[in-house]
This record gives C-alpha cells, structure tokens and sequence, in this order.
C-alpha cells in the first residue's frame, strides 16, 4: 500500500511539475514591486542621481586663455 | 557560499559577458533566448541521469564515494567557474551525484525497507506542490524572503561543515544526528529551509525567462533546481530515518 500511494504521488508531481513549469506564473506573482532583482539592475532613482550629477545646467562660455595674456 | 549568492556575484559583475546577458537582452534572437519550456525540460534530462546514476550506484555501492566527491566538484566548477559552460557540466553532475545517491539509498534501504520510495515521493511531492504555490502566486519571494532562505542556508552549510570538522577528531555535534525531539525538529527546519530553495529557484527561472536570458541559463537554471532537489531528497531521507529508528 505504502509502495503504491509513494509511487503514484512521486509520478503524479512529475507530470505536474514537467506541465505546470512551462506555464507562466500569475500576474499576481509577476507584476509586484517587490519582486526579487536577479540580474543586480540600477534602480532607477540612483541611475537619476548618478546622470544628475554629471550634468552642468546653464548656458556654456567659451574661455579664451590668450585673452589674459 | 551558496548557488544563490554566486548567481548574485555574477548578476553583478563587470564581465561583459554577463552584464550584456542581463542588460541587454535585444542582441539575442528568440531562438537564443532561455524559456521555461527549456528549462523544464532540461530538469527532465537531468532528472533521468540523476537516475541512471542512481541505478549504478544502488548496483555497485563502492561508487558512492567517486560519485559524491566528483560531482561536488562539477557543482563548484559550475557554479564558480563556468556557469556558461552549465551544459557540459550539469549532465555530469546529474550522473556522478545520482551515483552518489544511489549508494546512500540503498543502505538506507536495507536498514528500513521502503524508505527509499517515501523519500522519493515527498521529494516530488513538495517539488509540485511549491511549484503550484509559487505559480499561482501563493508565496511571494521577495528580497527579505531571499535574505531569510539565503542565511538559513548559509548557517545549516556551517553547521555540517563544524560537525564535518568535529568529525576528524573523534567528536561531532551530537544532536545533529540524534533521533531525540530536537534532532527530528531541526531536520524538520532544515528540510524546510531546503524546500523555500526550491521557490528561488522556481523564481529565478521565472525571471530568466521573462528576460530573456541567453539560452545556456536553460542549464544552469535546471542545475540549480537539481542542487536544491539532491539536498532536500537527501534530508527527507534522514528525516524519516529518524523517525522510523525511534
């Protein structure tokens, strides 16, 4: 009996596992904030500050160095 | 280390291989893409030499040992040295680790018939039942999840590796083994820690997929998922041998 029921439940979630894997996962579960970062991406905001602080705002000036001189 | 902190290191690493691999992913055709499809499948490949090999070592025992020392090693190539060359190295993994298992089984086996096939189905039990919940979105891995799983991981590696230690001077730690309360509680823990595993795992695939991730993460997801399932196969195996030596 044993045999059997072990048996039968270890072929069962094999064919549950080899077609529910290739399902997609819910909404639900994809599309949270909260999601864990695999790849390591830049958040978003500390991408911002890090092109922020590159940037001069304002008009350019041309500099002469001879104009000194 | 554990698998997850590795992929984590290579997640953000400054070789060009892989921060193109994740950051842009349009240079791969769809073909070249990693899908789920694949890495099921891919599972499914390692599952079966995983019991090919198995079938070898319940047959001849004495290949337990090359069996777990060779296939520990492939794990640390793959997960350190190569995780591109995931599918050379995975199917070798399977095989020599099935041996591995194989060996362990069967003398498990002789000492409570029948254990073997428990711990085989409770393995896929919770295998299909945490996919079910991870898919439908009934448990939700989220940093603060990885972070829980990852140091409960980490903390059951040192505790083997002390008592590993211990081992070479005719001591040990003692409860470890014990069939007592505690020694079945903290079985219980630990083969529970190993099956949140299994939700990263589930999740990192996930992830790869949408990505669209070069196609050799195919294997290396299915490796992962293999690391995850030997171990907790293995602990099932003691948990229940515990409990049946009371």
């Amino acid at each position: 009996m044993n045999t059997i029921f072990f048996g039968l439940l270890a072929v069962l979630s094999l064919y549950i596992f080899m077609n529910l894997g290739k399902v997609r996962a819910s909404k639900k579960q994809m599309d949270r904030d909260d999601r864990i970062n695999w790849g390591g991406k830049r958040r978003r905001d500390v991408q911002q500050n890090r092109d922020g602080s590159k940037i001069i705002e304002g008009s350019a000036e041309e500099v002469d160095d001879g104009a000194k001189k | 280390m554990s698998k997850h902190s590795a992929l984590n290191t290579f997640g953000r690493s400054g070789n060009p291989a892989f921060t193109r691999n994740f950051e842009n992913t349009e240079t791969f055709s769809q073909t070249e893409r990693m899908t789920l499809d694949g890495a099921v499948n891919k599972t499914a490949i390692l599952l079966a030499l995983c019991f090919g090999g198995a079938f070898a070592g319940w047959n001849v025992p004495a290949l337990m040992y090359p069996g777990a020392i060779i296939g520990f090693v492939l794990a640390l190539v793959t997960i350190f040295r190569s995780p591109s060359k995931a599918g050379a190295t995975a199917p070798f993994y399977a095989a020599f680790q099935g041996m591995a298992l194989g060996g362990i089984t069967f003398f498990y086996e002789m000492q409570f018939p029948g254990i073997a096939l428990q711990a085989i189905g409770l393995t896929f039990g919770i295998l299909a039942s945490l996919l079910f919940c991870y898919k439908s979105g009934l448990i939700k891995p989220t940093e603060n999840f990885r972070l829980m799983v990852v140091s409960a991981t980490m903390g059951i590696m040192l505790l083997y590796f002390v008592s590993f230690i211990m081992s070479f001077f005719g001591s040990g730690i003692g409860f470890i083994h014990s069939n007592g309360l505690f020694g079945i509680g903290l079985s219980l823990f630990i083969v529970g820690i190993a099956s949140l595993n299994l939700v990263l795992d589930f999740d990192y695939i996930e992830d790869g997929a949408d990505r669209g991730l070069p196609k050799y993460m195919e294997w290396y997801g299915a490796f992962s998922l293999m690391v995850t399932l030997i171990w907790l196969y293995l602990e099932i195996l003691r948990l229940l041998a515990k409990l049946r030596s009371r």
